[in-house]
């Protein structure tokens, strides 16, 4: 965290030093997005977005016990938020148009989990709630820590394992309906 | 107050993704919710696949080289002297003021005091004059937005310092501040100028300028993806930095206001859930407006 801290503050001053959290966190952000929005394509320019938001914005981080994961995650929130938005006044989006599923048919004495891939995930995600996919998005494809997606929601660590309980068990119903749908 | 299961399910997560147990060796610590967690662990598993995704590498060296050109222009204008930045006359004039006056290192350090200093109300005078010297509205909104800032880290000073009885005052400050922010933004007739100017006591800390302009202006790629044509874009992209600002700011400040809450004495928990309640409803009016 001191590290991280300092590594901030030097951004803070000196743009440049910026690019080493952009080389640190650039992954994690994309794949935040991905998550959220369905879309590996439309998430690019959204990531790159994030970035260029971030260094606007960096002068006004203030650490007061929020990490600085948090606030960046917070404005990847804020970019997908807009983007949906504006999505939404566009068209009504399919759900079967977000992802195509791609189930194996030759061995169905494969494992459940050996036969979802990532894009069947996708598609399940868009079945659960706005913040069951962040809690989904932050847990496992950005891979924080419980109390980092407490801080980066604003909410508590008790809610947290609660809505990461709801959402594991929307998504195992919403893969089980994917894969009756698709035989 | 955590769900025991809930609980459960997040010891065995940590042990399964992070720690590299397998699912059985999870369900033998706990026997009795085995029927409940192994569906569950397993679509853990099948999610965890997600962290494998990747961005495209040439998307990636792209996305690399158009932030490095940002960065270069946000280091040019980082260089350039803050006259250069801020030629406003009222800046200027009220700093002058503010020295001949004061002196600059009262000004300094009363715009770093809080509600219980003697230095507070030359603050809050200081910020008057700042408000009442600002011509344009946007600008005026900018300085709101800032302001806003400061009132949340005086509650959270407060609710630290167990002066309970005073978070309420500032709340309505900032319950006034952000209001005002919100009429700025929508262009409406402020139902109330800024405040008389109490003191002539500038502060001596400009307004920090807009790190970035020129390549972090949108291309037009991303102008699409904004919604703004290029000649929208100039007049656009101030109005669009204070809504990002302001949108990080209502985030960083009600969590803020929500981790004082959580180490607040009971004493002072209602008057800080009422200054979360006025922040949420009032940063939702702001940014709505900023739409």
């Amino acid at each position: 965290m001191q590290d991280e801290e300092r590594l901030v503050r030097r951004a803070q001053q000196e743009p440049e030093a910026f690019a080493q959290i952009y080389e640190e966190y650039f992954d994690k952000i994309y794949r935040y997005i991905v998550i959220r929005i369905g879309s590996e394509a439309e998430a690019e320019d959204l990531t790159q977005q994030v970035f260029l938001n971030a260094l606007k914005s960096i002068s006004s981080f203030k650490w007061r016990g929020v990490p600085f994961s948090a606030w960046l995650y917070r404005i990847a929130h804020n970019q997908v938020v807009d983007y949906l938005r504006k999505k939404a006044k566009h068209a009504t989006e399919s759900l079967n148009g977000m992802a195509k599923a791609v189930v194996s048919d030759d061995n169905p004495q494969m494992e459940f989990e050996r036969k979802v891939d990532i894009e069947q995930v996708l598609l399940a995600t868009k079945r659960l709630t706005e913040a069951q996919r962040e809690v989904i998005s932050l847990r496992f494809a950005s891979e924080l820590s419980v109390a980092e997606v407490a801080k980066a929601m604003g909410k508590s660590e008790g809610a947290i394992k609660a809505l990461q309980h709801s959402a594991i068990v929307a998504l195992r119903k919403a893969l089980l309906i994917s894969e009756s749908e698709n035989g | 107050m955590v769900n025991e299961f809930d609980e459960i399910l997040n010891e065995c997560l940590e042990r399964l993704l992070v720690k590299g147990e397998t699912i059985d060796q999870c369900l033998q610590r706990y026997p009795e919710q085995a029927n409940e967690l192994r569906p569950l662990l397993k679509t853990a598993l099948a999610v965890k696949k997600t962290s494998a995704v990747q961005p495209r590498a040439e998307f990636k060296a792209r996305a690399r080289h158009q932030f490095r050109s940002a960065l270069q222009e946000a280091a040019s204008r980082k260089s350039r002297p803050i006259f250069g930045w801020f030629p406003r006359w009222a800046t200027v004039v009220a700093v002058v003021i503010g020295i001949l006056l004061l002196g600059s290192g009262m000004v300094a350090a009363a715009s770093y005091s809080m509600p219980d200093s003697p230095l507070y109300s030359l603050k809050i005078a200081t910020e008057n004059v700042q408000l009442a010297l600002t011509p344009s509205d946007l600008d005026k909104a900018e300085l709101d937005a800032k302001f806003a800032d400061r009132r949340v880290t005086e509650i959270v000073y407060l609710a630290n310092e167990g002066y309970d009885g005073r978070i309420d005052v500032i709340a309505q400050r900032l319950d006034e501040g952000l209001t005002m922010l919100a009429s700025l933004a929508s262009g409406e007739e402020a139902a109330e100028a800024p405040k008389a100017v109490m003191a002539p006591a500038p502060t001596m800390a400009p307004t920090p300028a807009p790190p970035l302009t020129p390549t972090q202006t949108p291309s037009p790629e991303q102008d699409s993806v904004l919604g703004m044509d290029s000649g929208a874009r100039s007049e656009l992209s101030k109005e669009g930095r204070l809504k990002i600002t302001v949108e990080q700011n209502a985030t960083d400040n009600l969590a803020a206001l929500q981790a004082a809450l959580e180490d607040a004495p009971e004493s002072a928990k209602p008057a800080l859930q009422r200054a979360i309640a006025i922040a949420e409803e009032r940063y939702q009016r702001a940014i709505e407006a900023l739409e």
